[in-house]
């Protein structure tokens, strides 16, 4: 019988690694030498695989064999289970509770077989700490092929492209590539925001720790589309190993001559640099976020102003883009602005991604082509709602975004779909709720949020925000009064039409869709003093 | 400079190119709230009341619009109500709840928002009122901060950083306890007092002189 030659991933994700996949490495190792398997055998770190509600995740290619929930403890076994004559560890597999048995295969599970896993092609499958595992699996290609095109000629493939940036707002990518091409000034910039302050998201840490060279070769050839020589990677000082991991990538880069002087024997020079923010909210704001590299409090700038392109870092044209905005770059450079165009709903193309968390069956990092239907998302890719219970409602968007009833599951989600049912894409957070939910609650919950990470510069925000909360605390605790469901429709419109950024003008959503498909709930509260889900103590 | 006509609320007036929105309209007798704009320092458009309707119907700050020949506004639609009245009546629950013993009697320009706007004091007791009363900042030796009277409208910051190159006066804290302090060294501070002159409310004020009791 000749031996299994098998590549053994441990996802290194945050997830996974405060859930103790650091040990596993260690026992593999150990393990692997004292069953005599380690010559055949390749260990990978690799970086979050997704599924991070089953982790720590180990899998076995090339079969794709997929251990859930390890512990040093089961090493023994499944080092056993890749010896020749062996069968996998039954009882690390994911068990499917619809057909009632175990599957062996991460591809055949519905978690990851309905997604659509683009920018996150390389999260769980490369070393992140390893350049030529990268390149082995097609990186730093299609900045080669960028730079052998004219800047114009990248600039319009992204706009044919139809991608539409992922920091939240949806702005299409190739229009702001192409203000800031044309933006007169030699000194340009390029930033990554890498903030993501959104309690509820995790999809940008992910993306960089699980595959920061893509994010760095779209980071380049941005930078040669519009003639900027120096990046900057912002990245939120609570992500220890997205900076430790993107800082890496950085040096292996320069090492091949991706990054640094003269890229690949061209006559472009680009370098980046990882700026550690301060973990305010408000700083994922674009102009907020410019000043707090500048060494300044970070306070959004109102408008009418020119636009980043034109004035942003050091007064200088400069391109902002967000994270998951930079990995979709190489996608399109090497696939073709049509390719890229073909997937997704009419207005909004490629993929979302998702931080799928709370009440559901399979929680995790998700991936889905833009206009995937929300039922498809919960029920096929999330496994609908555990323990039988009923589903109530989803909120996406974080902070900024609102919450959706039932009625809308068959709603397919992109940018503009979200925007007009009253809540947003916003960060990618999606948090799915149950009957047990209280949804006025949920409302104070994010307002609770929104009025501490308000930077406090304009009134309707600062104000405002805080009195949405304390309306809503009072509720909550059986202290309504008649009219503040009015009063809260009216400070909502109010915040959001005079409030000066984005962070005021999208923090009454969660309370306004609340209002807007839960209001029952709200007068149950305050005229009944009863909570219907049982949630708020002062009104049982 | 050349000149531009505009109509606001359907009066044509004449402004310099360059201009703001807001400028022309005061120079030319027709008021509209605002708190944080002063003619000597660049707009912050930060007090969000001089909101007005653009012809497309989007709300933008007439202290940070420049003029445009021919442009219409409108500063006194539903919509714009809609959108300050609130601001107003917010920042009024959270407010001094008197005005008895404030340097700003007479020339306060809350006071002129709130009659120009003719707010009912009744709808704002429909707000919760702010936690607690702050206790009073003493800043250095010659003048007092209340922050209950101040509206953030960063005049004061603003008009250090003019006098000084760089602000003594910055924001400190987040949301709702936002407030204006001294950072870092305030021994700098030669009490040239502009800041205090220009407060358009009594968020600043001149200590009183200690009375010597027997
Ligand atoms: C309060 C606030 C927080 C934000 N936080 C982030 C963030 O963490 N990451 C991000 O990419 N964009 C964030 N944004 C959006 C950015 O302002 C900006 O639109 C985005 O980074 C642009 O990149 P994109 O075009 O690739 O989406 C935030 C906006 C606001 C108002
Ligand atoms: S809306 Fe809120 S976060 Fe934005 S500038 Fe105003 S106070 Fe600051
Ligand atoms: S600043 Fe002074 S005068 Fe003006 S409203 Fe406040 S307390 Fe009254």
């Amino acid at each position: 019988m000749p031996e299994k030659k098998c590549t053994i991933l441990v996802c290194q994700g945050t997830g996974c690694i405060s859930g103790g996949a650091e040990q596993i490495l260690n026992s593999l190792e150990t393990e692997l030498v004292r069953q005599n398997l380690s010559g055949a055998m390749q260990i990978k770190h690799a970086g979050c695989h997704g599924f991070c509600q089953r982790g720590p995740l180990v899998v076995i290619e090339p079969e794709g064999i997929f251990y859930t929930k390890v512990t040093p403890n089961d090493i023994p076994d499944i080092v056993h289970s890749l010896q020749p004559d062996t069968v996998p560890v039954e009882r690390l597999l994911y068990y499917d509770t619809t057909i009632n048995r175990p599957i062996k295969s991460f591809r055949d599970i519905p978690f990851y077989y309905k997604q659509q896993r683009l920018v996150l092609r390389n999260c769980g499958v490369i070393n992140p700490e390893n350049i030529d595992d990268a390149l082995a699996a097609g990186g730093y290609q299609a900045l080669r092929k960028a730079l052998a095109m004219k800047p114009t000629e990248i600039i319009e493939e992204i706009k044919k492209s139809g991608l539409r940036g992922l920091g939240g707002a949806g702005f299409p990518t190739g229009r702001k590539w192409e203000a800031a091409f044309q933006a007169p000034g030699k000194d340009k910039y390029i930033i990554c925001n890498g903030d993501e302050g959104d309690p509820g998201a995790f999809q940008d840490r992910s993306v960089l720790e699980g595959d920061p060279h893509s994010v760095l070769e779209g980071m380049i050839i941005a930078g040669f589309a519009i003639g900027a020589r120096h990046g900057y990677a912002y990245v939120r000082n609570e992500y220890p190993f997205a900076v430790h991991r993107l800082g890496i990538a950085i040096k292996q880069a320069r090492k091949r001559g991706f990054l640094g002087k003269n890229i690949l024997g061209s006559k472009f020079s680009f370098d980046v640099e990882i700026f550690q923010g301060a973990g305010a909210f408000v700083c994922g704001e674009s102009t907020a976020l410019v000043l707090s590299i500048e060494g300044k409090r970070g306070m959004p700038r109102p408008l009418p102003r020119p636009r980043t392109t034109e004035v942003g870092l050091w007064d200088k044209p400069t391109l902002l883009n967000n994270v998951k905005t930079y990995a979709n770059i190489p996608l399109i450079i090497n696939h073709g602005s049509q390719w890229f165009a073909s997937r997704g709903s009419e207005k909004s193309k490629g993929t979302a991604i998702f931080s799928l968390t709370g009440k559901v069956v399979n929680s995790g990092l998700i991936e889905v082509t833009m206009g995937t239907r929300l039922r498809e998302i919960i029920y096929d890719i999330g496994g609908g709602i555990p323990d039988g219970r009923a589903f109530k409602a989803v909120q996406t968007g974080g902070p900024s975004g609102g919450c959706l009833p039932p009625e809308l599951l068959n709603m397919p989600v992109d940018f503009d779909s979200l925007t007009a049912a009253g809540s947003m894409m916003g960060s990618g957070g999606m948090v799915v709720m149950d009957q047990d939910t209280c949804m006025v609650d949920i409302a104070r919950y994010f307002l609770d949020f929104t009025q501490r990470e308000s930077c406090g510069q304009c009134i309707p925000c600062r104000i405002g925000t805080k009195q949405m909360f304390d309306i809503l605390d009072n509720i909550t605790q059986g202290r309504g009064k008649p009219e503040d469901i009015d009063t809260l429709l009216e400070l909502g419109n109010s915040i959001k039409d005079a409030s000066l950024c984005a962070l005021g003008q999208s923090a009454p959503n969660p309370v306004l869709s609340t209002i807007r498909y839960f209001r029952d709930e709200y007068e149950a509260h305050i005229y009944e003093g009863h909570c219907p889900a049982g949630v708020c103590h002062g009104c049982l | 400079m050349s000149k531009v006509t505009i109509n606001i609320d359907g009066k044509e007036v004449q402004a310099e190119s360059g201009q703001t929105v807001l400028d022309t309209a005061l120079a030319n007798g027709i008021y509209i709230p605002h708190l944080c704009h002063h003619p000597e320092l660049k707009p912050r458009g930060v007090c969000r009341l001089c909101l007005m309707e653009m012809a497309d119907g989007e709300l933008i700050t007439a202290c940070r619009m420049p003029v445009i020949a021919g442009m219409v506004v409108k500063t006194k639609t539903k919509k714009v109500d809609k959108a300050i009245r609130p601001t107003v009546e917010l920042l009024i629950a959270y407010h001094h709840d008197t005005c008895r013993g404030c340097p700003a009697i007479g020339k306060c320009e809350l006071q002129t928002v709130m009659s120009h706007l003719k707010i009912d004091r009744k709808r704002v007791r429909r707000l919760r009122p702010p936690p607690a009363k702050k206790p009073l900042d003493k800043m250095n030796s010659s003048f007092d901060y209340d922050p209950n009277r101040c509206v953030l409208c960063g005049v004061c910051i603003n008009t250090c950083e003019d006098i000084h190159g760089v602000s003594l006066l910055y924001y400190v804290g987040r949301g709702h306890e936002t407030k204006v302090a001294f950072y870092g060294d305030e021994k700098k501070c030669e009490s040239c007092l502009e800041c205090l002159a220009r407060c358009p409310v009594g968020g600043l004020m001149l200590k009183k002189p200690v009375e010597v009791r027997h």
